[in-house]
């Protein structure tokens, strides 16, 4: 299969390069956990409770006027497909235990994914490309206003919307934003910016993992209290910070293109070279690269190269996508072969697109 | 400065505990510092999870004894009658098992909360319309309680009787949509 073909069924909609800063913010998600009354949270639910959950959820959004909703019992699922949905963050690796009784519901564009039976009964997450905390809270809030009509939701006046984890009680609402911020990385500022964001009630980590370690130099910013703030409040806190981290980081690779604008084009065009021609691409190589060349288009250096390479291979170089590419299971040498030929050949069509478009 | 605990290592971790009779600072090596299970700091800048910061609760904030005794002695806390689970146990996994655990543990959660939330115990966030309405319907009860306190101060006799009435037919309509609203609440 050619490369294009199935990246075009492949790619979510947060994937595509579009919406404000989205040179540096790549995504913004919204999650909303929310539970049913009468019912033991999963961590204590019996099957039945699982499926009469399950159940009364699946229902109540197939039969909503939204049309082109997709419903997937994970037990159903192949095990590829069940990690590709988690490569492609639109379900939890925690949802994809088949014991759980998990099951999800996308929406066609997949911006809109419904978790069934993960850590909460239900969890509402919208994701959209670049900065759009605002439309991606309305999305899910709409989902949310609907399901509270059709549902009896565990809600307390005091505590809010009732979660199985205590740091989700209240709003049960976690907004973050993805940002790839190379600059602040190579000038180490973002070990010195970190510490700061946290004291200010928010959480910064890598967003491929929990570690510290952040590849691609893809960081997540979310917010850390549900209680005790308004939606709204915490909006426009984590909009603030995200705001001051785009500032930041657009200074530095300011100030990184005149001090030293021979060293970081050697850098960046070498990257290219690297994805360009190597036969045995290792994937922290590979996210290192990536976000290279993508700092040289936003930097203008690197012409030729559409914006949205970092967005979609940094999801179609991990290992369930290359194992559905290749169209079998892959060792972990294979897969560093599939995923230079991956890279290589999502190269040279951009390279024939423009061709096409200098002869037209 | 050497760990207080191996006095081997250098001590490299600040540990302060914050007790009922005032907090108590000691110098640890990473290595004492995690095995005093009480470790706050992580080198890898991973944020603190649940349970571990829930896990010396007791230890941390019930009692100035160490951490092992404390354990050994503490209560179970009261049990949820519908998911069996204890506050202790509760403090152990960092989740609730259903939606009655919040209602059995009422009384603790404000510090459970205060700790987690960066000081806040009390939502004030989005309702769901029937609790809003709930809401907005029993303030206005107390209101109207208020004004007719007053109004029978001031022998304002066939005023508070109308204030009365109209409390009552509130009151009746919050019944009416407590029906849909959460059970336990109902009788309050």
């Amino acid at each position: 299969m050619s490369i294009n073909k199935f990246m075009k069924g492949a790619v979510a909609g947060w994937m595509t390069s579009h919406g404000e800063h989205s040179d540096i913010v790549m995504s913004t998600r919204i999650r909303l956990a929310r539970n049913l009354r009468g019912y033991r949270f999963p961590i204590a639910f019996t099957a039945d409770e699982a499926q009469k959950v399950d159940a009364q959820v699946s229902a109540a959004l197939l039969t909503s006027d939204e049309k082109g909703y997709a419903y997937m019992k994970m037990s159903e699922l192949p095990a590829l497909e069940r990690h590709v949905l988690v490569e492609k963050h639109l379900v939890s690796p925690q949802l994809t235990d088949v014991k759980r009784h998990g099951a999800v519901i996308l929406s066609e564009d997949e911006t809109l994914s419904i978790m069934v039976n993960e850590e909460d009964h239900i969890r509402i997450q919208c994701i959209y490309p670049g900065f759009q905390l605002e439309n991606a809270y309305e999305h899910a809030d709409d989902v949310d206003n609907y399901l509270e009509n059709e549902l009896p939701y565990a809600f307390d006046e005091d505590f809010g919307y009732l979660t199985s984890c205590p740091s989700n009680t209240g709003t049960g609402m976690r907004a973050s934003v993805m940002m790839h911020l190379p600059a602040l990385t190579i000038t180490k500022q973002i070990e010195r910016i970190i510490p700061a964001i946290t004291r200010l009630g928010m959480i910064v980590r890598g967003s491929y993992g929990e570690g510290s370690e952040a590849p691609g130099n893809i960081y997540q910013v979310s917010n850390q209290t549900t209680l005790g703030k308004t939606e709204g409040e915490i909006l426009s806190d984590l909009k603030n910070v995200a705001l001051r981290l785009i500032a930041h980081e657009r200074r530095s690779r300011e100030l990184l293109l005149s001090k030293s604008r021979i060293a970081l084009e050697n850098k960046l065009f070498r990257s290219l070279g690297i994805i360009s021609y190597a036969r045995l691409l290792p994937s922290g190589e590979a996210a290192r690269c990536l976000s290279d060349v993508r700092l040289g288009i936003d930097l203008g250096i690197i012409e030729d190269v559409d914006m949205s390479i970092l967005n979609e291979l940094m999801i179609f170089m991990q290992p369930g996508f290359l194992q559905q590419y290749a169209g079998a299971e892959l060792t972990a040498e294979e897969r560093d072969i599939f995923r230079a030929d991956l890279f290589r050949e999502r190269l040279r069509s951009e390279q024939q697109i423009e061709e096409n478009n200098n002869e037209n | 400065m050497l760990c207080d605990n191996c006095k081997e290592r250098p001590a490299s971790v600040i540990f302060t505990q914050e007790g009922m009779g005032g907090s108590t600072e000691r110098h640890l090596c990473e290595k004492c510092a995690f095995q005093t299970q009480m470790f706050h700091f992580d080198p890898n800048q991973e944020p603190l999870s649940i349970q571990q910061f829930l896990s010396h609760w007791f230890g941390g904030s019930e009692s100035i004894q160490p951490f092992q005794q404390t354990r050994e002695s503490m209560p179970e806390g009261p049990t949820c009658p519908d998911c069996q689970l204890t506050f202790r146990k509760f403090l152990d996994i960092g989740k609730f098992g259903c939606p009655t655990c919040y209602e059995t543990f009422r009384e603790q959660l404000p510090r459970v909360f205060s700790k987690l939330h960066n000081g806040h115990t009390t939502h004030v966030g989005k309702m769901p319309e029937s609790f809003n309405e709930r809401f907005s319907l029993k303030k206005k009860i107390e209101e109207i309680r208020l004004k007719m306190q007053e109004a029978i101060e001031m022998e304002r006799f066939e005023d508070a009787a109308a204030l009365r009435d109209e409390a009552k037919a509130l009151k009746d309509r919050l019944a009416e949509c407590g029906n849909g609203g959460e059970g336990s609440d109902v009788n309050q």
